[in-house]
């Protein structure tokens, strides 16, 4: 025979197994962005002619909680750089641009996202070499099948990142802005 | 007086003007090609090949005008003198001059379409890409650009030497026909 103590006790219990069960549906799902399901794209100006090229490593996560953004941490390996001649590409790893033997890795992460129409905003901050900057990023999250996809364009200022120092910091021959096309398709985390 | 269109015996003005501002700018764009190719990636080779590319154009454009001059002003004809075989080879070198001077230009700017490399004309205005980015066919068109700037060099000093050896040894008056001057005692 229960007593009426261990009947509140076995409640108790219930509710806590019906709610750790409920849990996973509550928590943010993370998902992989991953270089191999996705492609990052560059576009600066030389000579007042357009300059473009590829970022072939890149990684991270971005978390969604019921269809909301809720962070995004992605990083760039710089020295993948893939402008289509491998001599200016070996210029962008050197120290004049990426210096990536010193800084191996590009870094965004997230504070907030804000909705903004039907698109979405980032703020958060972007490490790339010795710099640290506030950063917005624009980008829309899409359901393509029963895929998550993420794109945006949005440009940036080499400068501020110490992207292209001494003779380079010529802005009339090489622009200080950069066009940057991302588009990736996210895949689940399993954990 | 000279006249603007070519007569029977002399270059019109307009067909010599042409001539000699390709020249020069043949010989510039020699010197730039030259100097640029060999400067590691930097400020200064972009300037320079940026400048090589413009000034490629436009030699290509002008040399496209020279052809629809030509077209409509047949050039002076060859010394009578001249054996029948000379006057073949004159002919032969001329259109192969024409050729390289069109392919030279064209091969530069299909190789800096490949490369990803477009060209702004002097900063002014985008030139469209001929073709789309390539690594192996930029490579492959390097060595194109590369083999008719050679052959128009070789071509270029034949004409020269060609051109002097009639002012100076045949003395038939065949360069004086691409110079505003005649020679003394000549009509």
């Amino acid at each position: 025979m229960e007593t009426p103590g261990q009947r509140v006790r076995l409640r108790i219990a219930a509710v806590l197994i019906a709610s750790a069960a409920a849990l996973p549906a509550h928590a943010d799902q993370c998902y992989a962005v991953d270089s191999s399901r996705g492609a990052l794209s560059f576009e600066v100006k030389q000579a007042g002619a357009p300059f473009r090229g590829k970022f072939k490593r890149f990684g991270g996560e971005v978390c969604l909680l019921a269809d909301k953004v809720t962070r995004i941490e992605v990083w760039l390996e710089p020295a993948s750089v893939d402008a289509g001649l491998p001599e200016i590409d070996a210029a962008l790893r050197d120290k004049d641009f990426f210096a990536v033997s010193q800084f191996p890795r590009a870094v965004y992460s997230s504070q907030s996202v804000e909705v903004r129409g039907n698109d979405l905003v980032s703020h958060g901050t972007l490490q790339m070499k010795d710099k640290r900057r506030n950063f917005d990023v624009p980008f829309s999250l899409r359901r393509e099948g029963d895929q998550q996809v993420v794109s945006g364009t949005l440009t940036l200022n080499r400068l501020d990142y110490g992207v292209g120092t001494g003779e380079w910091s010529n802005t009339q021959w090489l622009a200080n802005e950069v066009k940057l096309d991302f588009k990736v398709t996210l895949a689940a985390i399993s954990r | 007086m000279a006249k603007w269109r070519n007569t029977t015996d002399t270059y019109g003005i307009i067909a010599q003007a042409m001539h000699w501002l390709v020249a020069a700018m043949v010989l510039v764009q020699l010197g730039l090609g030259l100097y640029a190719a060999d400067l590691p990636v930097s400020l200064a080779r972009l300037q320079w090949l940026s400048r090589h590319k413009s000034l490629g154009l436009a030699i290509l454009a002008l040399i496209l005008l020279r052809f629809a001059w030509r077209a409509m002003n047949r050039p002076p004809a060859l010394p009578a003198a001249m054996p029948s075989w000379q006057q073949r080879a004159a002919r032969a070198m001329h259109w192969l001059l024409y050729a390289l001077l069109v392919l030279a230009p064209l091969t530069g700017w299909l190789h800096a379409s490949a490369a990803g490399l477009s060209v702004s004309w002097f900063g002014l205005f985008q030139v469209p890409d001929l073709i789309s980015q390539d690594k192996e066919l930029s490579a492959l068109l390097k060595i194109a650009h590369r083999t008719c700037v050679a052959l128009l060099s070789i071509l270029l000093l034949g004409h020269a030497g060609a051109a002097l050896w009639h002012a100076f040894v045949l003395r038939d008056g065949v360069l004086h026909r691409m110079l505003p001057w005649k020679p003394r005692g000549s009509a």
